[in-house]
């Protein structure tokens, strides 16, 4: 079968199609997930804020037009700005701590998974803390959740150039974060 | 040299596009090396899942959410179109002039009964079978649902936007959601607005935008006993969903200008389209119009008009929709279909082809389709024009602007204050003629000089030269200057390049480090190296310089700085010729290549001209032009743009067959009933179902839905009794018309009828009570056992007139067995 571009499954959700909006969900809602994981840090109101963006993105699909911003960067507008929400609302909230993450993920208790040269979880998402929150972001969005530079622009509202300092930036900070670590 | 972020950036679009992390690594700085391995490490991490039971729930529930949308899109956008919900009918806006108190004097005459008849049937039908069949009809949220304390009140419910009730003593309030009133109140909504009242017996009426109506008897009791809702609207348009009242001598009437309707469980529209005519729809049951000693029966899918002191026009079918205008003038086609425009047909913002519009129409005993109302939705970016220039000229009919000249008339916007030699920036539509027709002229401000934007580290801020990452900029009395900022900040600062080559700053705003940017625009003073504006830059092998740059263009130059200062260009683009900003857009279609022609514009393509994409004739472009000191136009840009269908309309018609697969519809070719058509409701013989038709760009026709919204049967034709003291109610002047087939590009009719005609309207006077036995005079009924396939057989009561047909296509006398 063919896969579908996610502009065919948006112009066929657009012409009301609910499987499009399926499939749109399969596609995205693992890296969604992910990306408000790293933002919130905690699994139960990623997993809400996740549904959170998936409705709003049904709700606002009539009013996107696949020939502007690429869908991905539309969505992760929809991502950034809801967070940015549930911060504003939760100011105040409690950070979770970093023992709440471990467990997560099966892989973290797993010492055959932390191997030399592989990270963890809970080393990246250490590391990450000490970012600068811009880049942090750039960082997540650029090698978490895996979008191109110039989507990681589009879904910032920053230029190509900027997002490509903050990225070499990042990577930098992180990679004496994660050094300081090990020492 | 290049920079390590680009160098980092290129070897990860290497990665990114599959390649070896080893390859990818190859010749790397060690630096950049370990920062790519780690970005790879990162896309490697596992990272935390949702679980897999909240991702099921999530998906069910974010269907339901789609489904319920697309549900109510589509009714808004096609079922409801006789409801005007206010996101898909632009019709909620009309600002429809007030009526006068004079004009209430012209409330006479006419009584719409309305039969409840309908509401049987779909009781009969399984909640969702029905509610999904019942499209047309607006169901009330949850909010709506709210309870109404006694039947002396209705309560306010879904208030959107501006809702105003107005007390007894004549002062209007805001209002909101759960307020009540009561007999003597008037109700009245705002642009963009509407609300919803719920009366106790479980009636509802919906008010759109600009509307006004008043309650004038409000006593509505439950089932069973007399229930009285009187209403008069005096603008704008209402939708009704009254209850099976089960009393006779219940009244639920809506008095408009032109007409009184008395309704008794059924679902219907009445826009008061002028304070001299009203139009009646009805989407369940049946109505009884009368005014002038005259009576209509208009039925489910039909519609009527009502003009002050004229009988009631006799009911048809009524076709609505959307589409674009492909011819106007006395004979309109919109979304593919012929319409005819008279006197009494009301035009809207002024459409012109290509707009798109929605349409109400009627279908005339003529087989033609009479256009009630034309209605621009939104202009079509073909034929549409923008024009940036100074003003030669002002007329009364006609302005002259960049040496071209634009017609005005009445509906042109101009703002004030505009004269010779202003920059302005017109906005319009391209006529037939070729005529540039002003929509909009409006002031465009000037600026001192060409802009520049740049990011820098402040060096000096000694008096009104400022030196920043080697720049000197000008900052007076109004450069908006952040507090605080010493040597060393890092600050954006915006403003104009002046005639004197001199830099005036507009503003001065401290930014983070990272956001090291600039942009300029100036002439090139040198290319190797580059000095542009009297700024010297660098370029790197990522550099983009458009081709052909010369010493003495003006060009745009973006980039960043360097922490060592250093200005690198990102960009480097030509600006048009366009000193004073001249711009000409039109978006049209290719007539010719060779030469160029665009809707009727010929233009001169030289090697300069950017044509993107291929075009080719028919294709409908965004054209970019810059209009030359001397007059003459250069063509910049050409840009094909994306189409649309030509539109969808809804036709209302009488199912005279169902067999074989297909539905066969009275001068119709037979419809096929696969599974690209959407069949709501059970189809019969006699059935008026709402067909929606859609027409694409290239003409395909397309049949969407075919929707039930009358049933068959005796009951349907019966009409409630006229509530006194309205007039006695007379037969209707003449049949009901015969639907004719629609026009090209529509299905071409080759069949012939299965019946000569659709069955008969009512043609006796609504007689009291309802729901009682046909007047006499009025068709035999016969029974048969009807047989649409050879599954389903079941019992049918139809016309005498209808049964050889029925008896032709394998249906047999007497029930089913």
């Amino acid at each position: 079968m063919l896969d579908s571009s996610d502009v065919d499954l948006v112009r066929r959700a657009q012409a009301g199609d609910v499987n499009a909006i399926g499939e749109l969900y399969d596609r995205h809602q693992a890296h969604v997930f992910r990306y408000v994981w790293w933002r919130v840090h905690d699994h139960r109101s990623a997993e809400d804020l996740t549904g959170e963006i998936f409705a709003r993105m049904v709700a606002s699909l009539p009013d996107y037009r696949p020939t502007g911003v690429p869908f991905r960067a539309w969505l992760y507008r929809i991502a950034h700005n809801l967070v940015v929400d549930y911060y504003r609302k939760e100011s105040g909230h409690a950070l979770v701590s970093l023992d709440q993450v471990a467990g997560l993920s099966e892989e973290e208790d797993n010492p055959a998974a932390i191997a030399e040269h592989h990270l963890t979880v809970e080393q990246v998402q250490r590391a990450l803390a000490g970012l600068d929150p811009s880049q942090r972001e750039v960082v997540v969005l650029r090698f978490v959740v895996g979008l191109p530079l110039r989507e990681v622009a589009l879904t910032l509202g920053k230029t190509v150039v900027a997002v490509k300092s903050s990225q070499h930036r990042g990577l930098m900070a992180l990679r004496a974060a994660l050094k300081q670590e090990q020492t | 040299m290049r920079q390590p972020e680009e160098l980092l950036q290129e070897r990860l679009e290497r990665l990114e596009a599959g390649k070896p992390l080893e390859a990818c690594l190859a010749g790397l700085p060690e630096d950049e090396a370990d920062l790519l391995k780690l970005a790879a490490g990162l896309c490697e991490v596992h990272y935390p899942t949702p679980d897999s039971a909240v991702v099921t729930a999530q998906r069910a529930a974010l269907l339901r959410q789609a489904t319920k949308e697309e549900k109510a899109m589509r009714a808004q956008s096609s079922l409801q179109m006789e409801q005007r919900p206010a996101r898909s009918r632009p019709g909620w806006l009309l600002p429809l002039t007030a009526i006068s108190g004079a004009i209430a004097c012209l409330l006479i005459c006419v009584l719409v009964t309305v039969m409840g008849v309908g509401v049987a049937w779909w009781s009969l039908q399984s909640p969702d079978e029905a509610r999904l069949a019942r499209g047309p009809v607006s169901e009330p949220t949850s909010e709506s649902t709210s309870a109404v304390p006694n039947p002396q009140s209705a309560v306010l419910t879904d208030v959107r936007g501006l809702v105003e009730v107005q007390a007894r003593a004549g002062t209007w309030a805001a209002a909101s959601t759960g307020q009540s009133v009561v007999a003597g109140q008037r109700v009245r909504t705002g642009a963009l607005s509407s609300v919803r009242l719920a009366f106790y017996d479980g009636s509802q009426v919906q008010a759109g935008p600009n509307t006004e109506a008043s309650v004038d008897e409000l006593d509505a009791h439950l089932s069973g006993r007399t229930r009285t809702v009187v209403l008069t609207q005096w603008s704008g348009e209402t939708d009704h969903t009254v209850t099976s009242a089960g009393n006779a001598n219940s009244r639920y009437e809506v008095r408009t200008p032109t007409a009184t309707g008395a309704a008794k469980g059924t679902a219907f529209h009445v826009s008061v389209l002028s304070s001299l005519l009203t139009r009646f729809s009805v989407d369940e049951g049946s109505l009884a119009v009368t005014n002038l000693d005259a009576t209509v029966v208009v039925k489910a899918g039909q519609a009527t008009t009502v003009h002050t002191d004229e009988a009631p026009d006799e009911p048809a079918f009524r076709i609505t929709g959307e589409g674009e205008v492909t011819q106007s003038g006395a004979t309109w086609i919109i979304a593919g279909q012929t319409f005819l425009a008279d006197d009494s047909t009301i035009i809207i913002g002024n459409p012109q082809v290509g707009d798109w519009v929605s349409v109400e129409a009627r279908l005339l005993a003529d087989g033609t389709y009479l256009a009630d109302r034309i209605m621009l939705l939104h202009r079509t970016p073909a034929n549409r024009f923008t024009i940036t220039g100074r003003v030669d000229a002002i007329g009364e009919t006609a302005w002259t602007v960049a040496g071209q000249a634009i017609a005005v008339n009445d509906e042109t916007s101009i703002e004030d204050g505009i004269e010779d030699g202003d920059l302005v920036s017109v906005e319009g539509v391209i006529l037939e003629s070729g005529t540039l027709l002003a929509g909009h002229i409006r002031l465009v401000e000037e600026e001192p000089g060409l802009p520049f934007d740049f990011v820098g580290v402040v060096q000096d801020m000694a008096g009104e030269a400022w030196t920043i990452s080697g720049i000197t900029v000008t900052v007076n009395a109004g450069t908006e200057i952040d507090e605080g900022l010493v040597n060393g900040d890092v600050v954006q600062v915006r403003g104009w390049i002046l005639d004197d080559g001199s830099w005036l700053a507009r503003s001065i705003e401290r930014v983070e480090e990272e956001e090291r940017e600039f942009a300029f625009t100036g002439s090139v003073e040198s290319i190797a190296p580059w000095v542009v504006a009297g700024i010297p830059f660098e370029t790197d092998e990522w550099t983009q310089v458009e081709a052909g740059i010369r010493v003495g263009e003006q060009v745009r130059v973006k980039g960043r700085i360097l922490e060592d200062g250093t200005w690198v260009a990102d960009e480097i683009v030509r600006l048009d010729d366009d000193d004073e900003g001249w711009h000409f857009v039109f978006v049209g279609t290719v007539d010719s290549q060779n030469p160029w022609v665009v809707s009727g514009v010929s233009l001169v393509v030289d090697d300069e001209t950017v044509v993107e994409g291929n075009v080719s004739v028919g294709d409908l472009v965004r054209v970019e032009i810059t209009i030359l000191p001397d007059g003459t136009w250069r063509v910049t840009r050409i840009t094909p743009v994306g189409e649309t269908g030509l539109g969808c309309l809804y036709f209302s018609a009488v199912v005279v067959g169902v067999r074989d697969g297909q539905i066969e519809l009275l001068n119709w070719p037979p419809i096929p009933l696969d599974d690209d058509v959407q069949v709501v409701g059970e189809v019969t013989v006699d059935s008026i179902v709402l067909i929606l038709v859609c027409v694409d760009e290239d003409g395909t026709v397309t049949i969407v839905s075919i929707i039930v919204i009358y049933p068959p049967g005796p009951a349907g034709l019966t009409p409630t009794p006229p509530t006194s003291p309205l007039p006695t109610p007379t037969p209707p002047t003449s049949p009901l018309p015969t639907p004719t087939p629609p026009t090209s590009p529509l299905p071409t009719p080759t069949m012939t009828p299965v019946r000569p005609t659709p069955p008969p309207p009512t043609e006796e006077p609504p007689p009291p009570p309802t729901e009682e036995p046909p007047p006499s005079g009025e068709e035999e009924k016969v029974t048969v056992c009807h047989k649409p396939n050879s599954k389903n057989p079941h019992t049918i009561t139809i016309s005498r007139s209808a049964l050889q047909a029925h008896l032709d296509h394998g249906d047999t006398i007497g029930p089913c067995r």
